[in-house]
């Protein structure tokens, strides 16, 4: 922050003699600052997670949902300013509209990440507008499948599309994170947000890279995850939120859902259960090492 | 040597005379669809006391030409509505696009609420209308088949004009002659609709759809059925048209292979 | 006086990632007179504190009827709130019109979050300079939503936004768990006392200053509700009495015939 003042900050889309857009670092202050958003690619689907911190008694409890959904098989979650996420749902939904009245298919999430980095990236480029807000993830699964065009009324070639090398897997999960610079990499487990580093860190211990963590699973490491993020900021209440995306064979047949208030209320569970259980890991560290061996 | 670009690779005028540039013009106001090209033929539906049941065949007709076979016709909305086509089959598929986008857009740009079978309707006739005001109609007969605001049977038609009709029992094209009446048969008005079982409607429909297969060259006896009740769709999609009898054909001349 | 250089437009951020003029727009709202809503199991309620710019001038308006199921309530700049309620006007007819359906609230009030949003990321364009609370009913119930300049919209039990309006929120959130199960009346009276909290020392609440609105359902479905209903000057009497608690007789009926 030396350059405060310097007047290189002042408007967007203006470099400082070193090279940095400030208003885009400024811009991911505001994420900085935002609720937590997590996201988990799984074997089998996507996870995404949001801490929401209460700001009012008077809100109603569990209306207010941040996660959005933008196509039938993709959801979106941010951090950061909410009207700015808002806007990101709202032409994330344009784009996958257009791309499906365009090529009659769904988009996939990788293209869906693609085209709304451009999106974000064209934020920074004038003068006349600012950067958003806000870290986005992305997440989704893209049908293993031959699907059906979109306005088939037919059964088509028995071919199918054709273009499919044998042997070879196609769709799968997708999880992307896009940044306030339109910046986006694809991901095993993203974070975002107030308690993005302790997320991180978590995220980090599951070992996703090897794809071995189910869905199931990935509910509950990402309630866990949520509920240890959110330790550092512990006066404040919140509301879990958290969707999911299964593969064509599993619980939401590849469409993005809300998690069911079942197995969301077992996962919440078991995430209190775990933080309890590190807080009395810390009181007996030091007097009763023994009983921690049990 | 003339220079300007419109002369371009054409005959000399010096040589040739002045260049006859009136094919370039079509020489009439710009025409949109004037007829329909590839075709579905009727559909027939019936209100029952839980819902509605609603048919129609497999065929999608060039011409006289019997060209595909295996076109479904009858298009779901959001697993609550049924929307069937008849007229053409291209824009059945940009409809059924239209309504893929709508669908997507209403079930997830506000929770819990849909549109039911009577918003649908109102929308589908909206763009009908508006198309046919733009001379550029979309060249169906739909019904739409479903529930109401109130969880009540619904049961609508619309069509390429963007006419709109109600009645307890609907039918399209070749069926709006000889499916209606027999489907009146069995429920004349809104109260014998609602005292129908769906054993009773089925049977009507099916019937309908035997009788337009014996006297409509233009329909074939593989067709899709679907029950639209507030339990959902059981949507069918290769019904094959049972207990035919072509014994009354003997007698007619024009049926089968008969040639005078 | 240290001058801001981050806050000359809305499409500058702070080296803490805000957004000054944003949040300057927030405080116009707490320039407005206080308005109140409340949502029970049946009914949501506005209740609005008005004020007249000198002892001639009429009241300013603080609460609008949008549609048959909805109506808002303002607080801040008076004009900016017609422009957006112009908007939820149309967009509401809108839905009459192409669907045949009451427009659900939670898609009417993001739509004008999606709109302020805007205003908030394009230079030369300004934050509305109003709050809102958009009450109504629809398919899935009574509502009650809060708009900010922002663009931020959230779905509250009970809310109040303006001038001192913390000390009616502190009441709301004291009778929270009451709300639920209150009939339309309680409701008001309700947001009356809540008013009552905001109020300056010298004030009271009269017959001239309040605006109650009330909308609510009577059973299931669409079709039996309590349609959008603005109360005011001798409309609002009965309410303003009960909550009085026998404050100067003489006042109201001075008031009276200033109305009549």
């Amino acid at each position: 922050m030396t350059s405060i003042g310097t007047g290189y900050d002042l408007s967007n889309s203006v470099f400082s003699p070193d090279g940095r857009n400030f208003q885009v670092e400024y811009a991911v202050k505001a994420v900085e600052n935002g609720g937590t958003s997590i996201g988990i690619r799984c074997k089998d689907g996507v996870v995404l997670a949001v801490e929401k911190v209460i700001s009012s008694k008077l809100l109603k409890a569990g209306a207010n949902k941040r996660i959005a959904t933008v196509d039938r098989h993709i959801g979106a979650v941010s951090s950061g300013l909410v009207p700015d996420g808002r806007h990101f749902v709202s032409h994330a939904r344009d784009e996958a509209a257009n791309w499906r009245s365009v090529y009659k298919t769904p988009i996939t999430v990788k293209d869906l990440a693609s085209r709304m980095g451009g999106y974000l990236q064209a934020y920074t480029l004038y003068s006349s507008v600012r950067p958003f807000g806000i870290t986005a993830i992305v997440g989704g699964w893209d049908s293993e499948l031959e699907l059906p065009v979109d306005g088939q009324v037919g059964s088509g070639p028995i071919s199918g599309a054709g273009g499919k090398v044998e042997g070879k897997t196609y769709g799968g999960p997708g999880l992307y994170m896009i940044e306030p610079s339109g910046m986006y990499w694809g991901y095993y487990g993203a974070a975002t947000g107030k308690g993005r580093q302790t997320a991180k860190a978590e995220l980090e211990k599951l070992d996703l890279a090897a794809g071995k963590l189910s869905l199931e699973d990935g509910v509950k490491e990402a309630a866990r995850i949520i509920y240890v993020a959110h330790a550092d900021n512990k006066d404040k209440e919140f509301e879990l939120e958290m969707t999911w995306i299964s593969n064509l064979d599993g619980p939401t047949k590849g469409r993005h859902e809300e998690v069911p208030k079942d197995i969301l209320e077992e996962a919440e569970r078991l995430a209190k259960k775990h933080l309890e259980g590190e807080e009395d890991d810390e009181e007996t560290k030091d007097d009763d090492k023994d009983k921690m061996e049990e | 040597m003339n220079h300007l670009p419109q002369a371009w690779g054409r005959p000399r005028d010096d040589v040739y005379g002045a260049y006859d540039s009136s094919y370039l013009q079509n020489g009439g106001p710009t025409q949109h669809t004037q007829r329909p090209i590839v075709t579905g033929t009727s559909v027939v539906a019936l209100k029952f006391k839980d819902g509605v049941v609603i048919a129609a065949d497999n065929l999608a007709s060039y011409g006289s030409l019997a060209r595909f076979t295996d076109v479904k016709r009858l298009r779901k909305f959001a697993e609550t509505s049924v929307v069937g086509f008849g007229g053409d089959v291209s824009d059945m598929q940009y409809l059924d696009r239209l309504l893929n986008s709508l669908d997507i857009q209403e079930a997830y740009g506000s929770s819990g609420h849909t549109l039911n079978a009577q918003n649908l309707h109102t929308y589908l006739s909206k763009v009908l209308y508006k198309r046919r005001s733009d001379f550029n109609p979309l060249w169906n007969q739909l019904l739409v088949a479903g529930l109401d605001g109130e969880s009540k049977p619904f049961l609508a038609a619309a069509d390429l004009l963007g006419t709109t009709f109600s009645s307890p029992s609907l039918a399209t094209g070749y069926g709006a002659h000889l499916a209606q009446p027999l489907l009146r048969n069995v429920a004349p008005d809104e109260e014998a609709a609602s005292k129908l079982s769906l054993e009773q409607a089925l049977e009507a429909v099916k019937e309908s759809m035997k009788v337009l297969f014996y006297r409509d060259a233009r329909s074939m006896d593989k067709y899709s059925i679907a029950v639209i009740t507030k339990d959902g769709i059981d949507l069918k999609e290769n019904e094959q048209l049972e207990k035919q009898s072509w014994a009354f054909a003997d007698q007619i001349r024009g049926y089968g292979t008969q040639v005078n | 006086m240290f001058r801001n250089n981050y806050d000359n437009d809305s499409v500058t951020f702070s080296p803490q990632g805000r957004i000054f003029q944003v949040e300057y727009a927030s405080e116009a709202v707490k320039q407005g007179s206080v308005v109140v809503g409340i949502v029970s199991k049946t009914h949501a309620v506005l209740v609005a504190l008005k004020r007249n710019a000198e002892e001639l001038s009429s009241y300013q308006k603080k609460i609008i009827a949008i549609d048959e199921h909805l109506g808002l309530s303002l607080a801040g700049l008076a004009s900016d709130a017609r422009v957006l309620s112009n908007f939820m006007k149309q967009q509401s007819l809108s839905s009459r019109l192409t669907y045949g359906r009451a427009i659900p609230l939670s898609r009417l009030v993001n739509s004008i979050g999606d709109r302020a949003q805007t205003n908030t990321q394009h230079y030369g364009k300004r934050p509305y300079g109003v709050g809102l609370l958009v009450a109504g009913v629809d398919e899935t119930g009574p509502h009650l939503f809060e708009f900010q300049p922002s663009g931020m919209t959230q779905e509250m039990v009970a809310c109040a936004i303006g001038a001192r309006s913390q000390m009616a929120r502190t009441y709301l959130e004291r009778n929270l768990e009451k709300f639920v199960d209150c009939g339309r009346e309680e409701l008001v009276v309700h947001g009356l006392k809540a008013l009552k909290e905001s109020l300056a020392q010298d004030k009271e609440l009269t017959v001239e200053n309040c605006s109650v609105g009330v909308v609510g359902i009577r059973g299931e479905g669409m079709k039996a509700i309590e349609g959008f209903k603005l109360f005011d000057g001798q409309n609002v009497k009965q309410w303003v009495d009960m909550v009085a608690e026998g404050t100067e007789e003489a006042a109201e009926e001075e008031s009276m015939e200033v109305d009549s």
